[in-house]
């Protein structure tokens, strides 16, 4: 009996031993059996066991859906051709809780990445009250970087004077519609130059409500974004003033079209988890507005089979307000910061410069996807890509006017946010009335303003 | 007699009519999840549900493989698994055995200290844990994961409280008969607390094996992550794959329903009633 | 050890402290009427007379010292790991809750700035209302479920095995789907299984509950979904410990007449004790944590939860890592903590004195 429980103990100490090896020891050199199958992953598992060679540096840098990103790759392979004595290792913290995550690496003194990538701007808000990224007006100034190129985007992310990321991707707002439906409604496409009263009226001719084979002039995504926003466009108000009257039009609209079931119900669309791709994507919604990110995943999907309703679709730019020039919609960006415990920040910033430059641009450009630095030559280059809709209106609604954030940069972003999503969802599910949550966003989001200075 | 019998009859159709609406309201996030895997991601929350797709994807259950690094993911996972559940059954039952049978200075301050943990959430002391975990070098290895998982309070308290169901008298007359404390805790309580090391394997079996906030935050290497962490690759911020989630998910469901089910020949009566005749 | 020599008048200066000692512990307890206090006292008695005896046998350690240190050798595996792993940081999370901190810069000591900052804030007053509801709700729901759950599956029934690993089935199962399913059957459609019979009962279209999405019905749901998500869970600690309840026991009670409800009243119950309170605590604790399965039902493509459904560990996770508060965020913990250990003493007190 004795000697098999000192057996088992034993064992356990060896395992312990064994655990520490393995725990320790995996740095380099090991080949995941998955890089046989399929390029891509072979492809992008290659590089994070990647090792240096004499004299390179290796940077780390941070990014979230590394093999369903098409430019992360191309971007890295330019970048090293040029500079032969650095290599970029890209670390993947996925996607739904990239903040989080690295919030969390970046948390006292010991993180070892070089560049990281900046998801949103509540994200980035929060980042900078930290402490945690380096300003970037030094190296700026230092190789003349011009910041007039990204057309003002960067002025709504300096935080104080100092500007602690560079965008190199810039998604815009949008309508998709879907041909077929308005074919089968005998309706015209819309056009790039349509007010919100225009843009109601047409989806409700495109709506039939036959039980069972409905079809939906309008959806609009569960986010804040796909209703509230529509109020800031006419340039009169912004989303950080603390007064929210200006909303209640949309709000109007919006909520009609879903009473008279022109759109889908927003409480059941929470909690059914329906995703906008999965909605527009069935074929019986007529118009969806959404960013331009969804231009690439169409393409994709549909030359791969797997959206056969909606293969005939188009663009045109968001409605606007009455009286203000067409063109104006909701941008959201993707940045590149440089964090203040980066332990080769002068050649982390020759990466950020790169990948944020012209040559980063069409890279990007290339793979059907909005580059931060939008010339005239990078619209043409995405909309000749193989599968974007070929009339000359889709064309056309990639040109913008003006370019709002969807939450511009303050102190109090994430706690504003959390105030407007609240709101939002309150009226759309009718647990509040439209004045009632337009009357609790004021008093709250005044509160917070209010409280910090 | 006759009436007994027609009355014991008919609560026992009741009882099978009752167990069987049971069964069927606990299967039916199966039979979703089942049903989801053979789907294209668009279909998978259109509402009302398609039980039986039209078309299913067999395919599914192909690409999972091959679009991230499963089978890296399912070896990690496993290895992690067994370590954790290992360490986790010996250092529980062995401390459990002193806080119920054993009388020592600082047992009731010892215990309330291990049951005040579990009281409190991972969320607030995750971020001091983590930096004293990459100080010790310890950030992106399995031996973190090990580390976190292996010695949690949950089971040393749940362990003590069936030892506790033991009768004391087993371990009187060992001593008298000369057994030292080690064996009495070898020879007596193991072979009696069998269906409690079951449970408690079926739960950190199950917990380790779906945990995905550790890893998440430890874990940042491809080649170390874990089956979790490899479910949310297919979760990418413009769209996400929950066909193929679903796929990977009904196949991460096997080896918790086989060590389940081969646990559970455990639960079965009169095994402490036993011991006490013997 | 005991053939160390012995100096007679060390021991007898060392007695000499020791044996009046004894004395008045041992006239104490005599007087003492308060049984706890007289069981406590007698413990004391207990450990003085081992001492004496060690300091007339010139024992190095006394028998107490040798039986603790059996006992802590036990523990001690466990232990270490725990102490470092958990404990600690925990420990430190404490002290964090008086300090302002980001991660990052300096700390900076608050006093109990932390805790009046969330007297004014109607998240934290909210996410404290919701938890406590959700509590109070669900803890003895999940346990009468469970027992009664365990009881049945613990009785010779054909395909119990089945029936038994059916009922784990909704807590292995992804979350994803096991909400998915849940909203589904709860949808706020008129068209959802759980409206249309409401519907058909009379209800009117207007007044149909929106569940997970109405601010009045969204934590009953929860409350609901909880329960069935986890009965299996504790179904399964009760099957367990139903193994241990002395099967000579139900013998002799039926010889003695009594019916099927007795038996579980008068034997089950009580022999089950140790795990209820286990269960009880656990379940306790968990109800207070809980976290995942309100964000998935009523969190949305956001994944922010409203005031009407907020919880509090929920609001402990935005605080810490979307503000990093990390400072606040450990207040709020502590103020949960507190919750949880004064049920968990008056519970540990019960168990005490019923073991007594």
């Amino acid at each position: 009996m004795k000697k098999r429980r000192l057996l088992s103990l034993m064992t356990a100490a060896a395992m312990a031993g064994s655990l520490a090896a393995c725990g320790g020891g995996n740095q380099g050199g090991e080949t995941t059996p998955a890089a046989a199958g399929g390029g891509e992953t072979a492809a992008t598992t290659a590089t994070e066991t990647v090792e240096a060679k004499e004299g390179q540096t290796v940077m780390r840098w941070s990014i979230w859906d590394k093999d369903l990103t098409a430019y992360y790759q191309p971007l890295i392979d330019e970048f090293e051709k040029q500079n032969p004595d650095l290599k970029i290792e890209m670390v993947d913290l996925g996607s739904s809780d990239y903040q989080t995550v690295l919030g969390t690496q970046l948390t006292g003194s010991g993180s070892d990445f070089d560049i990281v990538t900046i998801k949103d701007v509540p994200g980035y808000t929060t980042l900078v009250n930290k402490g945690v990224l380096e300003p970037l007006d030094e190296y700026i100034a230092k190789d003349n970087v011009d910041l007039a190129a990204f057309k003002g985007l960067t002025d709504q992310i300096t935080v104080e004077d100092k500007l602690y990321e560079l965008p190199f991707r810039s998604d815009f707002w949008v309508v998709y519609y879907n041909k077929d439906v308005f074919d089968a409604a005998g309706v015209d496409y819309p056009t790039n130059d349509m007010t919100f009263d225009q843009y109601d009226e047409l989806a409700r001719k495109l709506t039939v409500d036959v039980p069972g084979q409905e079809v939906y002039g309008a959806h609009y995504h569960t986010w804040r974004s796909a209703v509230q926003l529509f109020g800031i466009l006419d340039g009169k108000n912004t989303i950080l003033d603390g007064t929210y009257d200006f909303l209640k039009p949309y709000y109007e609209m919006v909520l009609a079209e879903q009473e008279d079931g022109i759109c889908q119900d927003y409480a059941t669309l929470k909690t059914s988890n329906l995703h906008y791709s999965g909605a527009f994507s069935q074929g019986n919604v007529g118009m969806m507005n959404m960013g331009t990110w969804f231009i690439a995943t169409m393409i994709d999907k549909i030359k791969s089979g797997e959206y056969t309703d909606c293969a005939n679709w188009g663009i045109v730019k968001y409605p606007h307000a009455d009286g203000v020039e067409p063109g104006s919609t909701l941008a959201t960006i993707t940045a590149l910061s440089i964090p203040a415990s980066a332990p080769h920040k002068e050649d982390a910033w020759k990466f950020v410069k790169f990948v944020c430059g012209e040559e980063g641009a069409e890279i990007i450009a290339a793979t059907g996807n909005i580059p931060a630095l939008m010339s005239d030559g990078i619209a043409d280059t995405i909309s000749s890509k193989d599968g974007f809709p070929a009339d000359d209106g889709s064309k056309e609604a990639l040109q913008t006017a003006n370019l709002y954030l969807e939450m511009p940069v303050s102190a109090k972003s994430s706690e504003i946010e959390i105030v407007l999503n609240e709101a939002h969802d309150n009226i759309m599910t009718g647990n509040t009335s439209i004045d009632e949550g337009i009357a609790d966003m004021n008093e709250k989001v005044g509160a917070i303003l209010g409280g910090g200075q | 007699m006759k009436i007994k019998n027609t009355k014991t009859r008919v609560m026992r159709v009741i009882l099978y009519v009752v167990l069987i609406a049971l069964a069927l309201v606990m299967l039916v996030p199966f039979v979703w999840m089942l049903s989801a895997s053979f789907k294209l991601d668009k279909d998978v929350f259109i509402f009302p549900i398609e039980w039986i797709p039209k078309n299913p994807r067999w395919r599914n259950y192909v690409d999972i493989w091959s679009k991230i690094p499963l089978m890296k993911f399912v070896v990690n996972t496993v290895k992690l698994t067994l370590i954790v559940t290992f360490l986790q059954l010996l250092t529980s039952s062995f401390a459990a055995y002193a806080f119920a049978k054993l009388d020592f200075k600082g047992k009731d301050t010892l215990f309330l200290a291990y049951i005040a943990t579990i009281a409190v959430p991972w969320q607030v002391y995750m971020v001091p844990q983590f930096m004293m975990m990459r100080s010790m070098g310890l950030a992106d290895t399995h031996l973190a994961i090990i580390c976190l998982q292996a010695f949690s309070a949950f089971g040393v308290f749940m362990m003590k409280q069936f030892y506790e169901g033991i009768p004391s008298e087993l371990c009187e007359a060992a001593r008298i008969d000369g057994m030292n404390e080690y064996q009495i805790w070898y020879q007596i309580m193991l072979p009696l607390s069998k269906p409690s090391l079951s449970t408690l394997t079926i739960f950190t079996f199950v917990n380790t094996w779906n945990d995905f906030l550790g890893p998440l935050i430890y874990l940042t290497t491809e080649s170390k992550k874990t089956l979790q962490l490899g479910l949310r690759m297919f979760i990418s911020q413009f769209g996400s794959e929950y066909g193929l989630i679903m796929a990977a998910s009904v196949l991460s469901l096997i080896p918790v329903l086989i060590v389940f089910l081969s646990l559970q020949k455990y639960f079965v009566e009169g095994v402490a009633a036993s011991g006490v005749k013997g | 050890m005991g053939k160390k020599t012995i100096d007679p008048a060390l021991v007898q200066s060392k007695l000499s402290v020791w044996e009046p000692r004894l004395a008045e512990l041992q006239r104490q307890a005599e007087a003492e009427t308060d049984p706890k206090k007289k069981l406590k006292l007698g413990k004391q008695v207990d450990r003085t007379r081992d001492k004496i005896r060690q300091i007339k046998t010139g024992e190095r350690f006394s028998r107490q010292t040798k039986r603790d240190m059996v006992a802590y050798s036990f523990i001690l595996p466990n232990f270490i790991g725990f102490a470092v792993f958990t404990l600690g940081p925990v420990i430190f999370a404490f002290v964090l809750a008086f300090l302002k901190w980001d991660g990052n810069s300096p700390m900076e000591f608050a006093g109990f700035g932390n805790f009046a900052l969330m007297i004014g804030n109607t998240r934290f007053l909210a996410s404290l209302r919701n938890t406590v509801i959700y509590c109070v709700a669900t803890v003895p729901l999940t346990l009468a479920v469970a027992l009664g759950l365990a009881v049945l599956l613990n009785q010779k029934i054909k395909g119990r095995n089945f029936f038994r690993t059916v009922s784990f089935f909704p807590y292995v199962a992804s979350l994803v789907a096991v909400a998915a399913v849940w909203n589904m059957l709860f949808s706020p459609a008129k068209s959802g299984p759980i409206n249309m019979v409401l519907y058909s009962l009379g209800v009117a279209a207007k007044s149909l509950p929106k569940w997970s999405a109405d601010k009045d019905w969204v934590m009953f749901t929860v409350v609901l979904f909880s329960v069935w998500k986890n009965m299996g869970y504790y179904m399964v600690i009760y099957l367990a410990g139903l193994q241990g309840v002395n099967g000579e026991l139900y013998e002799a009670c039926a010889l003695d007449g009594a019916n099927t409800w007795q038996r579980f009243w008068y034997i089950t119950l009580p022999q089950l004790r140790p795990t209820t309170f286990f269960v009880t605590i656990m379940l306790t604790i968990n109800c207070f944590k809980v976290y995942d399965i309100v964000y998935m039902l009523a969190g949305g493509s956001v994944g922010v939860l409203n005031e009407s459904a907020i919880v509090l560990v929920y609001h402990i996770y935005e605080e810490a890592f979307r503000n990093w508060n990390l400072g606040y965020a450990s207040a709020v913990a502590m103020v949960l903590f507190l919750m949880v250990l004064a049920i968990t003493l008056v519970q540990f007190r019960g168990e005490k004195k019923y073991a007594n």
